[in-house]
């Protein structure tokens, strides 16, 4: 597996056989993760894989049954004060008090973590909250709510950023500024950031590594390019007659075609290549079909991801 | 500490649990000034000061510690912040503690603020009603000395309700222990085996029996200590999922 990009030398956060269990029922197996510093790591995987779970063992909120995590360096079980002095947090909502201000809320936050006042105005004005930061956090919207919960999470200046699905709920809007909230943030900060998703969009927009969780398992921890590099290439066909063009594509040897009205897809990796989509061409041009497309590319992250998963597209 | 303390003191701004402290006081003050100025005030001011503490002790202290503990915990339950509060590199005794300390600081505003509720209500009510007389003075370290005896006898409740509001984010657990022990000190008063019943400990205080109260303070006090230490230990080592 693929674990740095040249220059990334370091890794702020490290599980190593991260495994929980829950009577019979395992959560996480073994778990390994590296998370290199300057990162956008997306960490994927389908509801209930385990990725929540894994995040609350990073931040200590769950003790694994076997394997350790080391934050900067610190091995979390042993030096927990230490290790989570380099991480700012927002897990599942952004969970504040609504009685209070989002100044209030910042400052209470601060006032835990013993730093200078001078750091909640630096913090709302990273995620442009200065002017609502004196209202009550109870007449919030969501995505103000996401941004106040980032802004906390950004006072204790932190190596490390995790962000739990940190565009759940928000609108397309509330998404788009999120999404480039987050892609800031590295620059501005300097922190890493590690931030769980389901929508495999907002990884492949922002990602510079992607880690894919399956049952409680890692089944891919990587680059997003590396990532790409798992599925085989594919040859998008759309031809009519489509009957006909089936027969051609059958004959010519293809297994793998999957099927929409007079849309093709064909994944048979041994014989999508360049030479078998010419000879594929020829042959539906002699058969009479008429082509209006043919591709030969990669499947995009959902593709794969899917694959990965398990959950690829069934043959209509 | 003194900031994780200030912090945790915060966190109550403008929420419920200062509501429901208030409700005691001011309880006890109109109830009060009614039956003073409606002329079926107590002889003395003794009897008045005994006749308020013994609501607060077997009703108004049990409801108050229930809604009080119960509210301070759902800061946390309600909108979910346990997962931020616990994930910052703050020992997690300390935020504990701050929460029992936030806990027992309020309970005993609360008291001292029955205690002066009780005071001021018999003297509205000695103002309003017609010719009105209650022998003797008011004796403020009489009522010091009683509603903090209470108080400390109340500390093992309080440690009790605290541990089930910390614990179980419903109100249900809480409040259900709370009523049942608040039904079982009023049915069961003069039980031998009410010595030894937390929620009686309070009641204990006003006991005429020799050894009782001051019985009822030390294991109330010492219980509550204790209940306390083993909490904070407890809830600090546990899993947040």
């Amino acid at each position: 597996m693929e674990r740095l990009l040249p220059g990334m030398t370091d890794t702020v956060l490290s599980l190593q056989g991260v495994t929980l269990q829950y009577g019979k029922l395992t959560a996480l197996a073994a778990v390994d993760l590296a998370i290199p510093a300057g990162a956008i790591y997306g960490f994927l995987g389908p509801n209930g894989a385990g990725k929540t779970t894994a995040i609350r063992c990073a931040m200590g909120l769950l003790t694994p049954q076997a394997g350790r995590v080391l934050i900067d360096g610190h091995d979390l079980s042993r030096h927990r004060r230490k290790a989570l002095a380099s991480v700012g947090a927002v897990i599942e909502t952004p969970a504040l008090f609504p009685n209070l201000t989002g100044r209030e809320n910042l400052d209470i936050t601060r006032r835990m973590l013993d730093a200078a006042p001078t750091l909640v105005d630096r913090a709302l004005e990273l995620v442009d909250m200065r002017d609502a930061a004196d209202r009550r956090v109870g007449h919030y919207s969501l995505g103000m709510k996401q941004r106040m919960g980032l802004a906390r999470a950004l006072l204790a200046e932190p190596r490390l950023l995790i962000l739990d699905e940190p565009t759940n709920g928000l609108d397309p809007a509330g998404i788009r500024d999120m999404r480039a909230l987050i892609r800031a943030l590295p620059e501005r900060t300097g922190a890493t950031i590690f931030m769980s998703s389901h929508l495999l969009s907002e990884v492949e927009q922002l990602a510079s590594h992607v880690g894919l969780l399956q049952q409680g398992r890692v089944i891919f921890d990587g680059t997003l390019d590396a990532l790409s590099e798992q599925q085989a290439p594919r040859l998008l066909v759309t031809a009519t007659p489509a009957d006909d063009a089936h027969r051609v594509m059958q004959a010519a040897g293809f297994s793998g075609i999957i099927r929409d009205t007079n849309r093709f897809t064909l994944t048979d990796p041994e014989r999508v290549t360049p030479e078998r989509a010419a000879a594929l061409n020829a042959a539906l041009h002699d058969a009479g079909c008429q082509i209006s497309e043919l591709t030969l590319d990669r499947a995009d992250l959902e593709t794969t991801f899917m694959t990965l998963t398990g959950h690829a597209e069934a043959q209509p | 500490m003194i900031n994780v303390l200030i912090a945790e003191a915060t966190k109550m701004r403008r929420s419920l649990v200062l509501l429901v402290a208030a409700t005691p006081p001011v309880m006890v003050f109109a109830l009060g000034v009614l039956v003073v100025a409606s002329g079926n005030a107590p002889d003395s001011w003794t009897m008045h000061t005994m006749a308020g503490s013994a609501i607060w002790a077997f009703f108004l202290l049990p409801m108050s510690v229930i809604g009080v503990t119960a509210l301070i915990a759902q800061l946390e339950h309600g909108p979910g912040t346990w997962s931020h509060t616990l994930a910052l590199p703050v020992p997690r005794w300390q935020v504990f503690l701050a929460k029992a300390l936030v806990s027992l600081g309020l309970m005993a505003l609360v008291s001292v603020a029955v205690a002066a509720a009780g005071y001021a209500s018999a003297m509205l009510g000695l103002q309003l009603g017609d010719e009105v007389v209650m022998e003797g003075g008011f004796d403020p370290s009489m009522a010091f000395k009683l509603y903090g005896k209470m108080f400390i006898a109340g500390l093992l409740v309080m440690a009790i309700q605290w541990t089930m509001a910390m614990r179980f984010r419903s109100f249900a657990a809480p409040v259900s222990i709370g009523i049942g022990g608040t039904f079982v000190a009023v049915a069961a008063t003069s039980a031998d085996k009410g010595l030894y019943f937390p929620w009686l400990m309070p009641v204990n205080v006003l006991a005429s029996e020799s050894g009782r109260g001051d019985l009822a303070v030390l294991m109330g006090g010492l219980g509550g200590v204790l209940v306390f230490a083993i909490a904070i230990a407890w809830l600090s080592r546990r899993d947040w999922g």
